[in-house]
């Protein structure tokens, strides 16, 4: 879709569609139902951006409403409070959904195809030839360094591989925004070094935003522009930072004193910090 | 990373060992037959040789396969039916908690009725009519596919349905990308138990309500104290079975499913 934000109906926000951020959100509160009539606050009043082009990395403990964030931002669910915009289209309007990839906690390959047509299957949604998504996947799969491994089966695969098919199958679609949840926190920490230099490499080479899920503090550290750092349920932003460092940033003065400071930023939370 | 090169050497004498086995297994029980029948008039027990002669004339009249094409097709013509309404229905109650729990108890309670029993109302309903073998296969394979399409509905990775939701499948494309090949291999198994049990059983119904067909010759032949005939027929479809098991059945599994870790070994 072209940059044309007065085509969408924004009847209930006065403000203009915003391009310079990817996503943004405004005032999100999200509560869940629960089995006995209760219901279970996970976040309050969050907002924040994500500038486009940019890395931003939220982080924060199990239940404090990360992948519910990402959710909404995918569309899979709605806030109850407040707004979430995509490329500046509220969630609940008109939004051209094949500009987000999505990237899952586990590689969620389809065991019965091969890499290659677990690459092509993002494709599938639309009416794109056969042919032509085919030589997309391939050349995708290549991009991921798996030319080689194009009709082997998930099961014949490793995790690292695995996770490569996972990355290429979640951008062959090209898209603006790539939302990825714990995407490598399955992966031992030396699959996971080189899968984030990849990432990062990825990244400088597309005009793409990501959003990256974690609760690991070094990883936030190593891949981040940006971090938000949510409070235990209900999920509020904490803490918001900026990372300057260059790249790579795996292992240097700076990066550990900063994975130090928010480490204690942390512990300041402690008390209500739940596991 | 592909095919696992260590036993890339064995396959091929393994296969030579079994071939030899099977042969030795098949003499042994001729040798028997051939034995027991010295000791046994004809009309009981005839000999190999009696009986293969049965099966040349039987073959060289056209009889033999006449009679098989006959039955197969009632067989497939069931087990169609089967299909076109077991799949569907097994789908929707798979899909449905509801209808599911609703309807739960008709599979084991249609199981259990004997294939004798509906042959009896398939020849009271359509009387001697290739429409008696074609009732009787599809009520007993009917709630077979049933079954095993409604397990693998439930089979199915909500995970993949998420994956699919993020993709912005349609419901079609997710059934038919996500759905179909999950249930895919639970639709084979109980497909093939299907094939196999309707086979037999419109064999029962072939005896009892057909004026043709490989039952209704086995009955004819065994009316007329033709127990050669009985063999040779008998043999006859038991050959036919095990090549639609060898050639065709056990080659397409192993296509469908060469994604699996232990199809592949």
């Amino acid at each position: 879709m072209d940059a044309t934000p007065h085509a969408t109906p924004t009847t209930s926000s006065h403000a203009p569609p915003d391009h310079r951020h990817a996503l943004a959100f405004r005032h999100v509160g999200k509560r869940f139902g629960r089995a006995d009539g209760t219901s279970l606050e996970v976040l309050r009043d969050v907002s924040f951006d994500v500038p486009a082009g940019s890395v931003v990395s939220i982080l924060g403990p199990s239940g404090s409403g990360k992948s519910t964030l990402l959710n909404m931002a995918a569309g899979l669910l709605t806030p109850d409070e407040g707004r979430v915009l995509v490329l500046g289209h509220e969630t609940s309007g008109t939004v051209d959904w094949s500009r987000l990839g999505y990237m899952f906690q586990d590689d969620r390959l389809l065991p019965w195809r091969s890499a290659l047509g677990n690459v092509a299957l993002a494709l599938e949604a639309g009416s794109i030839g056969s042919r032509e998504r085919r030589s997309r996947a391939e050349h995708e799969l290549a991009r991921v360094g798996l030319t080689d491994f194009a009709g082997a089966y998930p099961h014949q695969l490793s995790g690292g591989m695995r996770s490569r098919v996972a990355l290429a199958r979640s951008l062959v679609t090209e898209p603006d925004i790539l939302l990825m949840d714990e995407p490598f926190s399955r992966l031992d920490a030396q699959t996971r070094t080189t899968m984030h230099h990849e990432l990062l490499r990825i990244h400088r080479e597309r005009a793409m935003s990501i959003v990256f899920v974690t609760h690991d503090v070094e990883e936030a550290v190593i891949l981040a522009d940006h971090i938000v750092m949510l409070s235990p349920r209900p999920g509020r932003v904490h803490a918001e930072t900026t990372v300057t460092l260059p790249h790579p940033r795996l292992g240097t003065p700076q990066a550990q004193a900063l994975v130090a400071d928010l480490r204690a930023a942390i512990a300041g939370l402690s008390s209500d910090w739940v596991i | 990373m592909r095919a696992p090169a260590d036993t890339a050497g064995t396959p091929a004498t393994s296969r030579t060992g079994l071939a030899l086995r099977r042969t030795g297994l098949l003499l042994l029980l001729i040798a028997l037959w051939w034995a027991a029948s010295l000791a046994t008039a004809p009309y009981v027990l005839p000999s190999p040789d009696r009986v293969a002669q049965r099966l040349v004339t039987l073959a060289a009249s056209g009889d033999l396969v006449a009679n098989l094409l006959t039955t197969l097709s009632r067989v497939l013509a069931g087990f169609a039916l089967a299909v076109v309404i077991g799949v569907p229905g097994g789908i929707l109650l798979g899909s449905n908690r509801t209808l599911g729990a609703f309807f739960e108890p008709v599979l084991p309670v249609m199981n259990t009725v004997s294939s004798a029993i509906w042959a009896i109302f398939a020849i009271i309903w359509f009387g001697l009519s290739p429409l008696t073998p074609i009732f009787v296969v599809l009520m007993t394979a009917l709630p077979l596919i049933i079954t095993n399409v409604w397990q693998g509905t439930q089979a199915v990775n909500a995970d993949y349905v998420e994956l699919a939701q993020t993709l912005r499948f349609s419901r079609l494309k997710t059934l038919l990308k996500i759905y179909v090949p999950s249930i895919l291999p639970y639709f084979f198994s109980g497909a093939r138990l299907a094939f196999g049990f309707g086979w037999r059983v419109s064999l029962v119904a072939e005896t009892l309500g057909a004026s043709s067909g490989v039952g209704y010759r086995l009955r004819q032949a065994s009316d007329l104290i033709q127990t050669d005939q009985v063999f040779a027929w008998t043999i006859a479809q038991i050959a036919m079975m095990v090549v639609i098991e060898i050639g065709l059945l056990a080659p397409l599994e192993r296509h469908l499913f060469r994604w699996r870790r232990d199809v592949r070994s």
